[in-house]
């Protein structure tokens, strides 16, 4: 089940005021307890977090909101963010990069999910195989990359713990990752 | 008697440790009348100084200070057009007559001196600043539209820093101006001054063993600015400072930050101030400079 959770809303209901610009630590603690509200009420596989209508992102406010959101263990939903500008993606790109992390970006252009942050080549090309062909087992992704299947399992149990691919009965799957031709 | 505060006739970050060193000359109990009669101008840095120094003088339960307001017209008109005689009415007794000054919106002034003491603040002077940021800052100093948001970022962890760590409230203003002295183009400058704890009190519980018999106000700077280090454990703090650094990066931009008896920069090529400079005249809290230059046009 996804769910999208529009950010501006919850910072209208944290601001006291009419300001859409997502700053400070402490609008950015209170906007990401909200979101955590929200995925523990309505647990499922996927939400997007969705950026459209917020102004400005500054650095605190992004290591409050999608940081720390990434880092804390959570529900295990997979988290994609969409609706982001070029610049506030910047200030959530110095971020990620900061602690090491790695978050899903909604790309409103070829409608996929990419990853944004630090990310070993090892991973881009495992998620980036798995978008082409997902579901996907081990043994599938192993033959598709050309690897032995203890580094194609490495690299898709790293996808899941970071939370960037989801493991299902068919196999490992990544959010909105495009509908297989027919 | 009273014991007098010269106002430096050009005030600016140069001549702020004239007027440091004269606020400092006595006890902060002393009987003091800040003395503007002289003052020419003062930049957004002079501005929110002064305040800052009423204020230290009011929670240190000091006397309440006289000020004497600038013996010329047009100064008198442009500080009460920065707002600063409004603010400073709470903090000094107020000699001299003030003109009345309707708003201009298409003013040299940004952001008005504007009080910073709680993470609304920051909200309502981010919200404030957008609208004329993007103006100066596109058709005066030729930098892209879209580096507005990052000249709003670095005002927001600027005036956060305040919030975060000073102890008590502080002041921001942002003006434009031509910078003839240094620079010969137009600048904007952001300006952010508290009369807090300072960089040395905030960080010492977690940095002081570190630097051992070195620790002291400049340290503490040195380790704020250049290591980004924080106060909190958390490691995702100390970002603040090194994203304003990074948006000067890209726009040739200068940081400069005074804390205690030290000053740090980071210094761009058109600028000679020194990294570091140490053993200055004693001065509550810390002050913070930007100055973010109109961009040379390449040739051809």
């Amino acid at each position: 089940m996804t769910q999208t959770i529009r950010v501006d809303q919850l910072l209208r209901e944290t601001v006291q005021g009419p300001y859409c610009d997502l700053v400070t630590r402490s609008t950015g603690r209170a906007v990401r307890t909200s979101i955590q509200q929200r995925l523990s009420a309505r647990p499922g596989s996927l939400a997007l977090i969705d950026f459209s209508d917020v102004g400005l992102v500054d650095f605190s406010c992004a290591d409050e909101v999608v940081a720390k959101l990434l880092l804390e263990p959570g529900t295990g939903t997979t988290i994609v963010l969409q609706g982001l500008r070029e610049e506030q993606l910047e200030a959530i790109e110095h971020v990620l990069e900061h602690h090491d992390l790695v978050a899903l970006v909604h790309d409103p252009a070829s409608g996929v999910a990419r990853m944004v942050g630090r990310v070993s080549p090892d991973l881009r090309t495992a998620f980036f195989t798995l978008q082409q062909s997902s579901p996907s087992t081990v043994e599938m992704l192993a033959q598709r990359i050309g690897w032995a299947v203890e580094r194609a399992e490495s690299a898709l149990l790293s996808l899941v713990r970071l939370r960037l691919a989801l493991s299902g009965e068919e196999g490992f799957v990544v959010p909105l990752a495009p509908e297989p031709l027919s | 008697m009273s014991r007098v505060v010269e106002i430096p006739a050009s005030f600016d970050d140069k001549s702020f440790e004239q007027f440091a060193a004269s606020f400092s000359a006595g006890p902060i109990t002393d009987r003091m009348v800040f003395d503007a009669r002289p003052a020419q101008w003062a930049s957004p840095y002079g501005l929110v100084g002064m305040l800052t120094a009423g204020q230290a003088i009011k929670e240190a339960g000091g006397p309440r200070p006289d000020f004497t307001v600038p013996a010329a017209d047009d100064v008198r008109r442009y500080w009460s057009r920065t707002g600063f005689f409004a603010h400073a009415a709470e903090l000094f007794d107020l000699r001299g007559k003030l003109p009345r000054i309707k708003p201009d919106e298409q003013s040299d002034v940004l952001l008005d001196v504007t009080p910073v003491r709680a993470s609304e603040d920051v909200h309502a002077v981010v919200g404030k600043i957008q609208a004329g940021a993007a103006r100066i800052l596109t058709h005066e100093l030729g930098i892209d539209a879209k580096a507005t948001m990052g000249f709003a970022m670095a005002l927001s962890e600027a005036c956060q820093n305040i919030v975060e760590h000073a102890g008590t409230g502080g002041w921001v203003a942002v003006h434009a101006y031509t910078f003839r002295k240094r620079l010969g183009r137009r600048v904007v400058v952001i300006a952010v001054s508290d009369g807090g704890v300072g960089f040395r009190r905030s960080l010492e519980a977690t940095q002081a063993r570190r630097f051992g018999d070195r620790w002291g106000d400049a340290a503490a700077l040195e380790a704020a600015v250049i290591q980004n280090t924080s106060r909190f454990r958390d490691p995702g703090r100390g970002q603040g400072i090194a994203g304003i650094k990074r948006y000067l990066g890209r726009w040739s931009g200068k940081l400069a930050i005074r804390s205690g008896t030290a000053r740090i920069a980071i210094v761009p090529d058109w600028d000679d101030d020194p990294p570091m400079t140490e053993h200055l005249a004693p001065f509550p809290g810390a002050q913070l400079q930007i100055v973010i230059p109109a961009q040379e046009k390449s040739a051809g």
